[in-house]
């Protein structure tokens, strides 16, 4: 039996989802249920943990509901050849899909330039670049699966890789997201809420520091939501920050044992 | 015992083998060679300066470009670019010319079965041709076992397609050496009979993988002769070139 | 080079630990070899721990993690429909792919046990495709098995092989009917009472595995034959072989691609019962984790 890997025959997946793309109606009403049962502003339960990868320099393993992100820190180690001298450090980021991190397999992707770039510019601000000059840290992230606001969890899983590398930073990076559902805001949407959107906010901040260093809104807003919105997540920022910094504690305690 | 082979041959029986070396004027070195109608040419480039990234700069590096009959190369073609790659880099004497990049080019010019085994036979001869610093040569042939449990040797594509499992084994061949013999064998064992390269394809026993191995190695002996005696020719004045 | 072997020696009481182990990797190694223990305290011969967690990612039909010390593996399978062939009407199909994302390994070197991968368990014969059939001619699986290198820190194959035995182990192939456009669409809970459209394969939810091969991975190194070796020992030692038998102890593949050192027949005779052993502790890891899913 030859491997009939080259040329693959047209395959489609049984599941129904792609049938129903009509927005249910229940999202106009007032008293709807989120689909795991949350209130509008209640987060996932979210479990972190560091030191995920052994050959990385730092890692960390986020899980928030379905949404499972490993995040592998290396370096500071030398930037490629190619790069022109600096006397500040450089950044890579760098977010792949499984295949099956989507309901559909290999869905996802197509737009992973764009998550890298977000991931880039949110921690950023955030490093003491300065203190790793000429080298580069590589920051890479692997979404096992895909449940709902992917960027944000990769986001706060990769500071905490960071700080599990020893990567000097002004404080922790939190992340959180806000979608926009008619008249509700529902705050740490999963995917099926994120696909029927009006429009999301997204923040990334230093808790400690109160600096946001990323803040992205798509869709339509008017400025009183907005300002809701921002309330909400950075109110889930500092809350998520006590969570990320308790778990350095607790690996850096069970290391020191 | 006797087993019909398509084309008459006795189960030990080799295909003959043709080998002419230098058939190429750009390339370093090169060498075609020929097992019953499957054909490889090999050419060899290099060394070049410089080595690859992730590879180890202060050897020489190897790179082999497999090129097939028809079509681009997909995963088996990378496969195959593996295994000799691997195989060719352990008869090299990589620390002569550090931080260079040989590179082999295989054209696949018939494949008839047993086309890795051939592939690095030809390699080996082009390497030979090209001047390369070698250990020792790296004698490569391949076995099946049919269904009913008979062991063929050098297979040709439709016996490759019937059978349940396949092997190619590579072996070092005999150093003619002006040392005494004893100082050639490890441990009591005799290098020839040490195996370089070993892949193998389909389930057998391990009784039937040990049974190849005792076919394969008189088999490649033989050929390690009959390129010993190749290599002596001058390239060019090969009687099988002319014709 | 004997110079500097012998001057290691002489530095080896001085030098601290660890930057013995990064100057001289090779003579650090064989100092433990002497003594018939490697670095991380094994004996030659053991493999480390070795644990599976099957049903891993709940978006796949069916999935397995499996540990090999830090090396990680991460296998899933998404079952799709495809029109068979015509040449294989009744036959489904497997297709392997495996990925070395750029957080396992610091170097990643893409694609190198990639190719092994499919071969050994295309033609090891666990899968029957006749059983990835749904209608003769019409439709059938096409199991897509994806397997990523989470962590890498050598024998990543052997790790592979097994998430991947035990992925197909924990697979549970979806109930699915046939529409009136002819397409294969999965029999959920709710359109259930379509009757009309009756499910294809309620009895085949689970695939029959004839045999499971297990492999084990083991360096040659002079006279030293070392079992399940660590990425640091794969990188200095480099003749590697690997061996995999299945659980009828039937020889499924043998791959040794090269290497410096020459496998001889007293050589393989040992890896071979190595791999025997490591073939019976896997299938007992593998068992106890089937049987943990059956009790959640």
């Amino acid at each position: 039996m030859a491997a009939k890997g080259g040329a693959a025959p047209a395959t489609y997946s049984p599941s129904p989802t792609t049938f129903k793309k009509k927005r249910p109606p229940i999202f106009t009403d007032v008293d709807w249920v989120r689909p795991d049962g949350r209130d509008f502003h209640q987060c996932r339960p979210a479990f972190l943990r560091t030191g995920a990868v052994n050959a990385a320099s730092g890692s960390a393993y986020a899980e928030f509901g379905n949404t499972k992100v490993i995040v592998s820190i290396f370096g500071p180690r030398e930037s490629k050849k190619a790069m022109m001298y600096s006397d500040t450090g450089r950044l890579n980021c760098n977010v792949t899909y499984t295949t099956f991190a989507t309901p559909v397999r290999g869905q996802a992707s197509s737009d992973n330039k764009e998550i890298s770039s977000q991931l880039h510019k949110s921690l950023e601000g955030a490093i003491m670049l300065d203190t790793f000059p000429k080298t580069t840290v590589d920051v890479f992230a692997l979404v096992l699966e895909s449940g709902g606001c992917d960027l944000p969890v990769v986001i706060s899983c990769a500071s905490l890789a960071l700080a599990d590398a020893g990567i000097m930073m002004f404080d922790l990076v939190a992340a959180v997201s806000v979608s926009c559902l008619g008249k509700n805001l529902v705050i740490d949407p999963v995917s099926e809420e994120e696909n029927y959107q009006d429009g999301s906010l997204m923040i990334t901040c230093l808790p400690s520091r109160n600096e946001v260093t990323q803040l992205t809104i798509t869709g339509e807003w008017s400025s009183p939501k907005i300002h809701e919105a921002m309330e909400l997540c950075l109110d889930a920022c500092s809350k998520l920050g006590k969570i990320m910094r308790s778990c350095l504690k607790e690996s850096a305690s069970t290391s020191q044992e | 015992m006797e087993v019909d082979r398509a084309d008459g041959r006795a189960p030990n029986q080799r295909r003959p083998v043709a080998c002419t070396r230098g058939i190429l004027h750009r390339a370093h070195g090169s060498a075609s060679w020929a097992q019953g109608d499957t054909k490889v040419i090999a050419a060899v480039y290099g060394p070049k300066a410089g080595t690859r990234k992730n590879e180890n700069p202060e050897k020489a590096c190897i790179e082999i470009i497999w090129k097939p009959k028809t079509g681009q190369s997909g995963k088996p073609e990378r496969e195959y670019e593996m295994v000799m790659k691997k195989t060719l880099q352990s008869i090299c004497l990589l620390n002569v010319h550090p931080n260079t990049t040989t590179s082999i080019v295989i054209q696949v010019v018939n494949d008839d079965g047993a086309l890795l085994p051939c592939a690095i036979n030809a390699a080996c001869a082009a390497l030979v041709d090209a001047g390369t610093p070698l250990k020792h040569l790296a004698i490569a042939i391949c076995c099946c076992m049919s269904e009913n449990g008979q062991i063929l040797l050098d297979p040709s594509k439709i016996e490759e397609q019937k059978v349940k499992s396949f092997v190619y084994l590579v072996f070092p061949n005999s150093i003619a050496s002006v040392l005494p013999e004893g100082s050639l064998k490890s441990e009591g064992e005799i290098m020839e009979h040490g195996i370089l390269t070993s892949v193998t394809h389909g389930v057998m026993t391990v009784d039937d993988y040990f049974s190849c191995l005792k076919l394969g190695r008189p088999a490649a002996a033989e050929l390690s002769d009959f390129i010993r005696n190749n290599l002596k020719l001058k390239p060019g004045n090969d009687s099988s070139k002319a014709a | 080079m004997v110079g500097s072997a012998n001057g290691a020696t002489d530095l080896s009481s001085e030098m601290e630990v660890d930057a013995f182990r990064r100057l001289f990797p090779l003579r650090f190694h064989e100092r433990h070899l002497l003594e018939s223990v490697r670095p991380d305290a094994r004996s030659l011969g053991k493999a480390r721990e070795t644990s599976l967690a099957l049903g891993a990612v709940a978006s796949a039909d069916g999935s397995a993690l499996a540990k090999i010390g830090c090396t990680t593996m991460l296998a899933a399978i998404k079952m799709e429909v495809m029109t068979p062939s015509k040449e294989a009407p009744d036959e489904g199909c497997v297709a392997i792919d495996f990925h070395m994302p750029p957080i396992c390994s610091p170097i990643v070197r893409p694609g190198r046990p990639a190719e092994a991968a499919p071969v050994v368990s295309k033609h090891s014969g666990m899968i029957d495709l006749k059983e990835l059939s749904l209608v003769s001619g019409k439709a059938a699986w096409m199991a897509y098995l994806d397997i990523y290198c989470l962590d890498a820190d050598g024998a990543l194959f052997d790790a592979a092989l097994l998430a991947a035995a035990a992925a197909f182990s924990h697979l549970q192939i979806p109930v699915v009917s046939l529409n009136d456009d002819g397409r294969i669409v999965v029999v959920s809970k709710e359109n259930g009472e379509k009757a009309k459209n009756k499910p294809v394969n309620e009895e085949k939810r689970k695939l029959k595995l004839r045999s499971i091969p297990f492999a084990l991975t083991c360096i040659l190194h002079k006279n030293y034959i070392l079992a399940d070796p660590t990425a640091e020992e794969e990188s200095i030692m480099d003749t590697l072989i690997t061996i995999v038998l299945d659980t009828s102890c039937q020889l499924v593949s043998l791959y040794k691609p090269g290497g410096p050192a020459l496998a001889y027949e007293s050589v393989l005779q040992d890896c071979i019962a190595l791999s025997r052993q490591r073939v019976k502790e896997l299938q007992k890891i593998l068992n106890e984790a089937i049987l943990d899913m059956d009790v959640d």
